[in-house]
């Protein structure tokens, strides 16, 4: 296990995506309101830059909007740039196939200190 | 022998049969009609089912079935149990544009086809046509049928369907369907209209008509009703296609789960992959069966749709009708041909009682 500062809370501002290398690893570090979180930069579908990705909200619809279109979600939803697929930020996990789902590596802040932990 | 559920038998519903059973005025137009060439739904100046074609020496004979009491010799013949009754001409029903001709027609065949083809316990069950030109109508006949416990389904004309089966006009059909827990049937048949994926005009013989006719059919309908939600809008409905075969099948699912990773955000009322649902409440039926040189192909392709999702049909007596044993020489298990042959249609037609032999 290693631990690996990545800079201070201010780099990682509500709302934004930035692309960090430790060592040869690509992690994407995204600030959803408030709370960070650390993907893999390589989406499981055929590898494309997963999060240099566009960060939205998306369409929700069902029997709680009465089957109408809805914008829900903002901020919450990484776009892949090459075939659109969308992920949950917050959990790794595509919307449209139970199967793709990226890791999320741990990352903590303390004294403004943000922090990567990667294994060995 | 393997018990044998038929999921597309066919009953030769002329006008003249028609017209005791349809309300006036229309009665006197079937009356009409009566004696007239077989296509009866070609009126001039509207022939979706125009021979195109000069006749061919040796082509298949037209074949019909006239009674029940035929329909049993002849199904026993086959080793057929069960058979689920489609008409021949009303095939052509959704190309109809007079909404009261089309409402008064849908009327007698469902009063005929429980009056002429229903009255025993012979193992012909029927579905209640549900005419697209007047959804609501329908949905009431659903309703009406479904106290008819030999009505096992509903009946979706699909050749020349506009709009698709997936327009949210239709939606009373299958709430009613859903209530009355009768999957709805979509079957096709080979006709020339400007409606789409039917402009198979452009094709010089019937050989290629009939190549792509029920299939572009069943898979353009498929994903109309994938695109507007019906399958989660409607979570207990069940869709039976029929008369494609089965290998555009897994093509389907395939494509469509492709572009779902895509485009999830225009059909996000689908909350799970466009194949979940074919493999949950879809069922696909065998006829006309494909026949690779290698017959274990056609296995995958069954195990690939779900062994629990592929129903029997023979379409008899249609000239293309495969006999059971089609589906019997196939190298697979003795268990998966009981359900392809019978159990798997008890799941999609609840109604049909399961036969003591099969339990
Ligand atoms: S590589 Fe990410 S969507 Fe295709």
């Amino acid at each position: 296990m290693a631990e690996h500062v990545i800079g201070t809370i201010a780099d990682f501002p509500v709302g934004s995506s930035t692309v960090v290398k430790i060592r040869t690893i690509e992690i994407g570090v995204f600030n959803v309101a408030g709370t960070l979180y650390a993907l893999p930069n390589i989406c499981p579908h055929q590898y494309g830059p997963l999060c240099t990705g566009g960060v939205n909200g998306t369409m929700v619809s069902g029997p709680d909007t009465d089957w109408q279109l809805e914008w829900g979600r903002e901020g919450e939803i990484l776009t892949c740039p090459w075939h659109g697929i969308e992920f949950d930020i917050t959990t790794g996990q595509a919307l449209a196939n139970p199967r793709f789902k990226v890791r999320q590596y741990p990352i903590s802040v303390v004294d403004d200190k943000v922090t990567i932990t990667l294994g060995s | 022998m393997v018990f044998t559920i038929d999921a597309d038998i066919h009953v030769n519903d002329t006008p003249g049969k028609l017209a005791p059973y349809c309300e006036m005025p229309w009665r006197k137009s079937l009356e009409l009609l009566d004696g007239g060439s077989y296509p009866y739904l070609q009126i001039p100046g509207f022939a979706p089912n125009l021979r195109q074609d000069p006749p061919i020496a040796g082509s298949p004979p037209y074949r019909s079935v006239e009674t029940a009491a035929d329909m049993r010799r002849e199904l026993n013949e086959l080793d057929i149990e069960v058979g689920i009754l489609f008409p021949d001409h009303l095939l052509l029903f959704a190309t109809l544009p007079n909404r009261e001709y089309a409402t008064a027609l849908a009327h007698a065949y469902n009063r005929w086809l429980a009056e002429e083809w229903l009255q025993e316990d012979n193992g012909l069950f029927g579905v209640v046509l549900a005419s697209p030109q007047n959804p609501e109508d329908s949905a009431n006949e659903i309703r009406k049928y479904a106290k008819n416990d030999r009505i096992v389904g509903v009946y979706l004309p699909t050749a020349g369907v506009h709009p698709l089966w997936g327009d949210r006009k239709y939606d009373p059909i299958f709430s009613a369907a859903q209530e009355a827990d009768l999957p709805v049937c979509l079957h096709s048949v080979t006709i020339t209209t400007p409606q789409f994926p039917y402009q198979l005009d452009q094709f010089e013989n019937h050989f290629a008509r009939q190549v792509l006719s029920h299939a572009f059919a069943m898979m353009a309908n498929l994903t109309s009703i994938m695109h507007t939600g019906v399958p989660a809008r409607y979570p207990k409905l069940k869709v039976v296609f029929t008369e494609a075969g089965i290998a555009w099948v897994p093509y389907m699912m395939w494509r469509m789960d492709k572009y779902y990773n895509e485009y999830r955000r225009h059909v996000p009322f689908l909350d799970r992959r466009p194949s979940e649902y074919m493999r949950e409440r879809m069922w696909f039926a065998t006829q006309p069966v494909e026949e690779p040189d290698d017959p274990s192909q056609l296995v995958e392709t069954i195990h690939q749709i779900g062994d629990d999702r592929i129903i029997f049909a023979s379409d008899w007596p249609h000239h293309d009708f495969d006999h059971p044993k089609a589906i019997l020489k196939l190298p697979m298990s003795q268990d998966l041909k009981r359900a392809v042959m019978g159990l798997n249609a008890l799941s999609a037609f609840p109604r049909i009682p399961v036969p003591v032999a099969a339990e």
